[in-house]
């Protein structure tokens, strides 16, 4: 199955070229183009993509609003990758905040960056589990004192799925966790969407901000 | 270096020597002039005509009161009278001098008039006397340290009371020492804490205007630091642009040679190296700044109009007039125009409610030419902290072009920032 991109980016370059190099992997076609935020969330509206390929920095709605109009529409499955050309700026906690499910630098490589589709549209694996657990560590010491609703949420989680969780968090795939637990891949998948569903999430990247949020996790020495 | 020697050599003295070494304090005969009064203006030179005119006003009754009182010759006392408060003239000048001369003097009218003390009269100070003294201690005071006055004022006692000594030998008298003293001592005593005032004022103001030069110091800095900051900014997303574009490129063609991909692949890793070196500048530079990562890009001429709304919806009319030929810019040249007008438009606001504000574009072949320009505000300006540091970044802006920035009032009660901002740095900057 092919997934679809839309790229927001205000410069012609960038989204040219992104353009071409997503054309030339196969499985991924690019669906569509918008110069700013706003024309962003109407070509989401218009096209229905998987992925969106969503520029921070754009003049009349920035991507980080953007990014938060998209994901919180209702009934929205499409996945925001964030683009930035700054890494660990205070920009990508916000836009993981805001409901991204992921960051790429604009000077990543082409096979980063379709390997960024990929692991986004799956939504089976965080997006460099490294970087994105740093980016959410650092996201949670921030955030200051975690808040009770989202803790009482964690109460309605079985020990299984809390383990589960937990995992995700460290930025294992839904394989590692299956060999790590000794289950089927399947029954992962399964406890994953359990989770995000019980908790209100969306995808996996949002699980673990979540359980950094929340102190489910204490973030340790990395 | 010879000369220097002498200086050298000093520093190894112990305190005493050097204190022997140095000219006696009371024998410094510099000038140092009785300042003129700080305000009102137009009374600055007031202490000076006073003290004038008590001299005029003391020279008479002193010689007056020699020849009649004390029944001084006229030849001998009508000299003395007039030198008695001529010198307190020549105190405004220099006091050390004067005092000397005071001394002197006193000295004289003493030896002039002991000879035949009316009964009754007072010695060795007579009033013109003591008067003319107390003066000119005073304006020593003022103007010398305190250490150096009072110790012109334990001679000036102490000339009295040798006096004194002498008028043992003479028939009884009213001896005007132990008063002349206290009047000195009190004289001195005011002019010291004057003085001593007036040099914590001068060290305040001192203190203040380094302060103010610190802050505009400062100031520069930190707009230096945002202008880097922007043009940094600026161009790591112009490299990040040629990382992707290098990548990009070999897509474009059918079967493109090895030597293409190489220099293709080579343009992108020197790309990718830069980009790492501009994060870390930019890192720096950031740190030094709590207002955080715009959202926006940075801007271009091209958001002007969301500017000129700004302006409209605070009230001001506004009219924008480009001339020449629009053609693309530079980004620091970009960049620069954009904002030396945000900022002189945000300065209208500010200070010129409810006027109207004109900005000229003028696009020529090697200069770009900006112009902004508002009339006189509409109703009277809200007072506002802060202000003038707009100006500093906006002609930091056009000097790191090379070019230059004009600002100030126009006769109309309005104000005009002009701007000119060469197109290419000129080849000496290279």
């Amino acid at each position: 199955m092919t997934i679809r991109v839309v790229i927001a980016d205000d410069q012609a370059m960038v989204r040219q070229g992104f353009t071409v190099l997503l054309n030339a992997e196969p499985g991924i076609e690019v669906i569509g183009q918008a110069v700013d935020g706003r024309e962003a969330v109407s070509k989401v509206a218009e096209l229905d993509p998987d992925v969106v390929l969503m520029d921070i920095r754009m003049p009349e709605l920035g991507g980080i609003e953007a990014t938060r109009r998209i994901t919180r529409a209702p009934g929205a499955t499409v996945k925001v990758l964030v683009l930035t050309t700054f890494d660990l700026d205070e920009y990508v906690y916000e836009a993981l905040r805001a409901g991204a499910s992921g960051f790429l630098l604009k000077d990543a490589s082409a096979s980063q960056l379709a390997e960024a589709v990929r692991v986004v549209a799956a939504g089976d694996a965080l997006l460099s589990p490294n970087i994105t657990k740093r980016l959410i560590t650092e996201f949670s010491r921030t955030a200051g004192a975690p808040r009770t609703p989202l803790k009482e949420r964690v109460g309605d989680l079985t020990e299984r799925e809390t383990e589960v969780l937990n995992l995700i968090a460290q930025g294992l795939s839904n394989a590692e966790i299956a060999s790590r637990l000794v289950v089927a891949e399947q029954t992962v998948k399964t406890h994953v969407s359990r989770i995000l569903v019980k908790l209100g999430l969306r995808d996996r990247t949002q699980a673990a901000v979540f359980a950094y949020e929340t102190g489910l996790i204490r973030p340790t020495g990395y | 270096m010879p000369r220097l020697h002498p200086v050298a050599d000093e520093e190894n003295l112990n305190r005493w020597e050097r204190a022997a070494l140095r000219p006696p304090e009371l024998w410094n005969f510099e000038a140092m002039p009785l300042p003129p009064m700080a305000r009102p203006r137009w009374l600055r030179r007031l202490p000076h005509v006073l003290i004038g005119y008590g001299a005029l006003t003391l020279a008479i009754l002193g010689s007056d009161e020699l020849v009649n009182q004390f029944r001084v010759h006229g030849q001998y006392g009508i000299p003395l009278g007039v030198a008695t408060a001529a010198v307190v003239g020549y105190a405004m000048r220099r006091p050390l001098a004067a005092w000397w001369m005071s001394l002197g003097i006193a000295a004289l009218t003493a030896f002039a008039v002991g000879g035949q003390l009316p009964s009754g009269q007072p010695w060795p100070w007579t009033v013109p006397g003591v008067i003319a003294n107390a003066a000119v201690l005073f304006l020593l005071a003022l103007r010398v340290r305190t250490r150096i006055a009072v110790k012109a004022l334990v001679v000036t006692v102490g000339v009295g009371f040798v006096f004194d000594l002498f008028g043992l030998a003479m028939p009884p008298y009213n001896s005007s020492s132990a008063t002349a003293a206290l009047v000195y001592a009190v004289v001195v005593l005011v002019g010291t804490s004057l003085h001593g005032r007036r040099e914590a004022r001068d060290r305040l103001a001192e203190q203040e205007s380094l302060t103010a030069e610190e802050r505009s110091r400062r100031t520069l800095l930190e707009e230096r630091n945002r202008i880097a900051r922007e043009l940094h900014d600026v161009v790591a997303h112009h490299m990040s642009v040629i990382s992707i574009q290098a990548q990009v490129a070999p897509h474009l063609v059918r079967n493109p040679s090895d030597e293409l991909k190489e220099n293709l692949e080579g343009i992108r890793e020197n790309a990718l190296e830069a980009l790492t070196e501009l994060r870390r500048v930019l890192g720096v530079l950031r740190s030094e700044n709590p207002e955080g990562a715009p959202h926006a890009p940075q801007p271009t001429l091209d958001r002007l109009d969301s500017l000129v709304e700004n302006v409209r919806s605070a009230g001001l009319s506004i009219t924008t007039d480009t001339s020449g030929e629009p053609h693309p810019l530079s980004p620091g040249v970009e960049l620069s125009a954009y904002r030396i007008i945000q900022e002189a438009l945000s300065n209208a606001i500010r200070h010129a409610p409810g006027a109207e504000v004109r900005v000229e574009i003028a696009y020529k072949p090697s200069v770009l030419g900006v112009r902004v320009i508002n009339t006189a505000p509409a109703k009277p300006a809200p007072p506002s902290p802060g202000a003038g540091h707009g100006l500093l970044g906006m002609r930091e802006r056009a000097a790191m072009l090379g070019g230059g920035l004009a600002a100030g009032r126009t006769p109309d009660g309005g104000y005009e920032v002009t701007a000119h901002l060469p197109l290419q740095a000129s080849k000496d900057d290279a």
